[in-house]
């Protein structure tokens, strides 16, 4: 894989990105209207000698996408000096070979921090673990709340439409509920990535 | 001998962008089984599945099998209940 200027070229700048998402874009713009930017992140970002690439891999139907691409997009608004560029996942498998979650997923989004000569300096992927972790403590916590909902490995086509149809809500209401923690823990992490890595 | 119509239910995780594979497993069923299953019901999910039911029976489970179903699979899961030979 060649990461070079002329390829680099080839990515899309974020405006251009969310104009020509075909799904989601919406829901996209709403996270982005309320992403609360932590002033240390931008004091962090503002803070670094040099300017810093952003690759980013993305398609606008993944979830972790439209949740966590927003963020990064208002922090370049507000940092100039980030210059970022966004590839498909699925027309760039030679990036996302790159960088696979695991080694083995290719979860999106990645976000791969660049120097000016395009040697990559640390990469972020999909969310954060502590996301994650607290995702299946509060879905564990419905599943004890309501024993109409089964097992919470049970798969859910078992269960009768009316109550399934609950179990989303009560599920995508959890999501909800945790938008302000989930990119407070992203503002960590990237904050944390580029001051080890800041040259 | 009248076979019990089957139904088959697929679950998918709409939030990794799963449509293509249950839709084309959809397919996959229409085209092989027709009018012997009495329904395909495709549910919308997320935290990462795809599974997929014969008759109440899980044949797939991406969770505990890895990875989308072979049709092969699937439709051989569909022939057993039916009790049909295989289409070649």
């Amino acid at each position: 894989m060649t990461l070079d200027r002329a390829r680099w070229d080839t990515g899309m700048t974020y405006d251009a990105f969310k104009a020509t998402m075909t799904r989601n874009q919406d829901r996209f713009s709403e996270n982005e209207a309320r992403v609360a930017l932590d002033p240390e992140t931008v004091r962090t970002f503002k803070s670094l000698p040099k300017g810093l690439r952003v690759l980013v891999l993305a398609e606008d139907w993944c979830g972790d996408v439209v949740a966590n691409l927003p963020i990064l997009g208002r922090l370049a608004k507000e940092v100039p000096t980030l210059d970022v560029r966004i590839f498909y996942r699925d027309q760039n498998p030679d990036l996302i070979a790159r960088w696979l979650n695991q080694g083995k997923y290719q979860s999106i989004p990645v976000f791969v921090f660049l120097d000016q000569d395009f040697r990559e300096l640390g990469h972020w992927i999909e969310r954060p673990a502590s996301v994650t972790a607290r995702r299946a403590q509060e879905r564990k916590k419905i599943f004890a709340a309501h024993p109409e909902f089964g097992a919470p490995d049970a798969p859910v086509d078992q269960l009768p439409e009316d109550v399934r149809v609950r179990l989303q809500a009560d599920l995508q209401q959890m999501r909800e509920n945790m938008v302000p923690f989930a990119n407070a823990e992203v503002q960590r992490e990237l904050r944390e990535l580029v001051s080890r890595v800041a040259v | 001998m009248s076979a019990k119509p089957l139904r088959v239910k697929i679950t998918y995780c709409a939030e990794c962008g799963y449509e293509r594979q249950a839709l084309d497993l959809t397919q996959a069923l229409m085209y092989e089984f027709g009018s012997r299953l009495s329904a395909i019901e495709i549910i919308p999910w997320e935290s990462g599945s795809f599974d997929v039911s014969v008759d109440g029976d899980l044949v797939h489970s991406m969770k505990r099998d890895g990875g989308f179903p072979e049709h092969a699979t699937v439709k051989s899961a569909v022939r057993s209940r039916l009790g049909s030979a295989p289409t070649v």
